[in-house]
């Protein structure tokens, strides 16, 4: 799949007003969906560690809150690199690119909050990991109802087949890679988990 | 630091304010005034924006990043285990001491 999403994004056919640059497309939204599926797997786990205590719950939200920093970061450099050339402006102070960046800030907030917020910290950077979940269907929603020259969620469904086959097979593929990553994370986590606990039994 | 600042500040003012710097700025022709739709296409080479750049900067960071994320993560990855097969090491040798 790594090796076939370039060849189909390459082959896809030219927009006709935005031409080349268009193909930033391919990389950009499927990111986005990552970011947004970090946001909510990071919101929903932490939502279960508050209320269950489980640590397992706590390494999932962690390794989740990197990624939505990873693909986060991506969709708002590609964004801006799509839109200088199709907009004529970098930036735009819109609700769907401030949300954006919003929930990237949230889960820069939450990393932070775990590496320098000493013990207690877990709990707290549960609560903010909320936010970021509760800022997703804000995120998504938010071009439909607020004028923007962002386009709406209309353009995914209606796109034709030549367009829709190299982003749903670009989209496969950042799946795959976010779940590798994700539990490559967690893996990382666990080990730290059981470092920690053989200190723990070793000054015992 | 501070003196050095001040110099360089007292500097450009006067330099603004030169009779010589204000009658080649007085002397400038208007830029020209654009009074008609002109295609894109149209547009001389440097006031067009170039798609590639773009595009392979977009790509390029893309790889970058996700590359530089599993390669720091491989590489916590890699220095956890080999603290908890040390740590293992001792335990065990601890144990049987």
């Amino acid at each position: 799949m790594f090796a076939t999403a370039p060849i189909l994004i390459a082959s896809a056919p030219y927009e006709s007003t935005m031409g080349l640059v268009q193909k930033i497309f391919y990389v950009h939204l499927p990111s986005a969906w990552m970011f947004l599926l970090g946001a909510i797997i990071c919101g929903i786990a932490s939502v279960r560690y508050l209320f269950k205590g489980d640590p397992r719950q706590d390494r999932l939200a962690w390794a989740a809150a990197e990624l939505v920093v990873l693909f986060g970061a991506i969709t708002l450099i590609t964004g801006p690199l799509w839109a200088r050339k199709a907009w004529g402006v970098w930036w735009q102070w819109d609700v769907r690119l401030t949300a954006s960046l919003m929930g990237w800030m949230v889960a820069v907030a939450y990393l932070l909050l775990r590496k320098y917020g000493g013990p207690g910290s877990d709990k707290l950077a549960a609560g903010l990991a909320l936010f970021g979940m509760a800022n997703v269907p804000f995120v998504y929603i938010s071009v439909n109802y607020w004028r923007t020259i962002h386009p709406t969620t209309n353009v995914v469904p209606t796109l034709p087949t030549s367009f829709g086959v190299p982003l749903w097979f670009s989209a496969g593929t950042f799946l795959l890679l976010f779940i590798l990553l994700l539990r490559l994370r967690v893996r990382l986590e666990e080990q730290r988990a059981r470092v920690d606990a053989l200190y723990l039994s070793m000054d015992a | 630091m501070g003196k050095l600042l001040v110099f360089l500040l007292v500097l450009a003012g006067s330099a603004s304010l030169d009779p010589a710097y204000v009658l080649l700025y007085a002397q400038q022709p208007p830029p020209q005034q654009q009074d008609e739709f002109i295609p894109i296409d149209q547009l001389p080479p440097q006031d067009q924006l170039p798609a590639a750049p773009m595009l392979v900067a977009a790509y390029s960071f893309v790889v970058l990043a996700l590359f530089a994320y599993l390669l720091s993560v491989a590489r916590r990855l890699t220095s956890v285990q080999r603290e908890l097969e040390r740590l293992e090491g001792d335990v065990k040798r601890g144990g049987s001491a």
